[in-house]
């Protein structure tokens, strides 16, 4: 007699059209990635490890891997200061604020990157919003540099990836039990110590999720990093593209992305890591 | 029965494929495929040259604007069946195309234009089908002087209002070579040009990552005096940004845009042909005028309008006031020209 099938359970079989998909246009072009990236010249006519040995000692391409990752945290933070703020008022608002608050939220997701882009090229040119005003407020004589500057780049590239922290954000802070934090606050526990032991552990997923999403974004942003960082900044996306591009140097290119790959790789598991234990901390 | 379900589904499948890639069944028998350039240039090739292939031949082709590179990564990765039979390309990827062996050489002897050519752009492997131009661009509202020489640049006037691209692209690498030119240098010799950059930092305002993103600069006036390119300008001219372009004294760089018939090419005598048509003066006189004003390369083209005005009266002018640089050489040691440049110039 044939068993009826789990209702819960599930088959694997249901994943076959996607691991297939996966299969050809992911892990097919990867494997080739992978390939050429031992080859030791443009022509690919030599296998060798010429490429890694070169990134590993030409004494750039590796501080241009660590600047795309400090990019990376710097934005991450700055997002997450900025997200935890909006989530905190969006889930404290009414509902008719709220759903005010949620189009504005996920509007930088529903504008292309390029116009977003362009947008603070305008907010931050010579002769953009900033300076227009700060000049009008006689504050400055001369305008201020900040377009392709690091310090514009943050800010811009904050704005464009605002949405992926805020949204696990809010999600993580609507399921948080509001009787929690009263009941800490009952029992004599300041706004400060509530916020540090109730409401910021018990919404890590949310934060873990934010960050990785946040920080996977930026340091991938070749858009935003070439227009508003300019050519006197360069990224791991940049370089990728100049050595692919401009110098057909496939092997090359191969090699520092998956370098760069491998790297963001160790980042995510060292956020999940963190993310896992501080849960373990935060429950025990 | 389930045999025939996972039958049928497989009929569907391949049927499916094919459709998302008609090029499995009709390799042979397409139409003729020419990638130009996008923006402009499509624009130009698809109201000019198509008619005219048209015209000529009665068969219908398409236009597949794309880069140059990405042209190269499409023939180079189906050599046996190329999906494009005529490429364009700027100097620098044509030289590569060639030492990849991915073109065939154009048959002069069949070809009724090919003489009338000027000699720089005569070239087997890939005639030229016309030159973009490099001179100094100004914002005309702030500069009421109109610069004169590429040494304009360095004026310490301009303080923080220079632009310029990185070498990623034709054009930052052939002011490059410029500068070192200018200093005592060469295309074997940049070190004089690397020099010259460095004493112009004070002046940058912007290292765009390129042409396009430098161009857009003259809007938000984060820079009123770069190099550009004659056609770029022309554009942001016409819908109204306030910019001028002049030749410099030394000599306006002169690129020279080659079109090449695709190794492997099911067309490949359509591909001559529509080669044929492009140096054709008929052809190069319309794409010169209003609103094209493509550099034309064929010496019996007469020169009109903006281009007489700003570039060459005529061919024996444009010899004397355009500068060609040696691409063979530059692309020699662009790579250690871009790794050094990403490190001097970083911020």
């Amino acid at each position: 007699m044939k068993t009826a099938p789990s209702v819960s359970g599930y088959s694997l079989a249901f994943a076959t059209p996607l691991a297939g998909w996966f299969a050809l246009f992911f892990l097919a072009p990867l494997a080739v990635l992978v390939a050429i990236s031992f080859y030791a010249d443009p022509l690919l006519s030599h296998v060798g490890f010429d490429q890694y040995k070169k990134i590993a000692t030409d004494g750039f391409s590796l501080p241009v891997l660590a600047d795309t990752l400090w990019l990376g945290v710097q934005v991450t933070l700055l997002c997450l200061v900025l997200g935890y703020a909006l989530s905190w008022s969006y889930v404290r608002s009414p509902a008719a604020l709220q759903k005010v608050l949620m189009l504005v939220i996920v509007m930088p997701l529903l504008t292309s990157v390029v116009v977003r882009t362009f947008a603070w090229v305008v907010i931050l040119g010579r002769q953009g919003i900033v300076n227009t005003v700060f000049q009008g407020l006689g504050w400055i004589d001369t305008p201020m540099k900040l377009l392709y500057t690091r310090g514009g780049l943050i800010v811009a590239l904050a704005n464009v990836q605002l949405p992926l922290m805020a949204l696990p954000l809010i999600t993580a802070l609507q399921k948080l039990d509001p009787n929690l934090e009263d009941a800490s606050s009952a029992l004599g526990a300041s706004a400060f110590r509530t916020f540090f032991k109730i409401t910021l552990p018990l919404t890590l997923p949310g934060i873990v999720a934010g960050c990785l999403l946040t920080f996977a974004a930026t340091i991938t942003a070749f858009i935003s990093q070439s227009l508003i960082g300019g050519g006197q900044m360069l990224f791991m996306p940049m370089y990728i593209y100049q050595q692919a591009s401009a110098l057909q140097n496939w092997p090359f290119a191969a090699a520092i992305s998956l370098v760069f790959l491998v790297a963001v790789l160790a980042c995510v598991a060292l956020f999940n890591q963190l993310g896992r234990m501080s849960r373990g901390h935060a429950a025990g | 029965m389930d045999a025939t379900r996972r039958h049928l589904l497989g009929s569907a499948l391949t049927l499916s494929a094919l459709q998302l890639f008609p090029g499995l069944t009709h390799a042979q028998a397409r139409k003729l495929v020419f990638a130009t350039f996008t923006g402009s240039w499509e624009e130009a090739h698809r109201d000019v040259l198509v008619p005219a292939f048209k015209k000529a031949s009665g068969q219908d082709m398409l236009l597949d604007a794309m880069l140059s590179v990405d042209q190269i990564a499409k023939v180079t990765a189906a050599r046996n069946n190329p999906p494009i039979d005529v490429m364009l390309h700027d100097p620098g990827p044509a030289l590569t195309a060639i030492a990849q062996d991915l073109v065939e050489p154009f048959p002069v002897a069949g070809s009724k234009n090919y003489k009338d050519l000027i000699p720089e752009a005569q070239d087997p492997m890939g005639p030229s089908m016309f030159f973009q131009v490099v001179g100094l661009t100004y914002n005309p509202d702030k500069i009421k002087t109109p610069p004169t020489s590429w040494g304009d640049l360095f004026k310490p006037e301009y303080k923080g209002r220079v632009g310029m691209t990185n070498l990623n692209s034709t054009l930052g690498t052939g002011f490059l070579v410029e500068l070192a030119r200018m200093h005592g240098g060469s295309e074997a010799n940049v070190e004089p040009g690397f020099k010259a950059i460095e004493t112009l930092k004070p002046n940058l305002a912007a290292v765009a990552a390129n042409p396009g993103a430098l161009a857009a600069l003259y809007q938000q006036g984060q820079i009123d005096i770069s190099p550009g390119n004659f056609n770029a300008i022309q554009i942001l001219k016409a819908r109204g940004v306030p910019v001028e372009f002049v030749a410099p004294k030394e000599g306006a760089i002169a690129f020279k845009t080659s079109i090449h018939i695709v190794k492997n090419s099911p067309n490949k005598a359509l591909a001559a042909q529509l080669i044929d048509i492009a140096i054709s003066p008929e052809v190069q006189t319309r794409l010169m005028q209003a609103p094209y004003l493509v550099v034309p390369t064929n010496g019996k083209v007469k020169m009109e309008g903006e281009i007489a005005k700003v570039l060459a009266k005529d061919t024996a002018d444009l010899k004397k006031k355009f500068v060609f640089q040696d691409w063979k050489k530059i692309n020699e040691q662009r790579a250690a020209w871009i790794d050094r440049f990403n490190k001097e110039i970083k911020v």
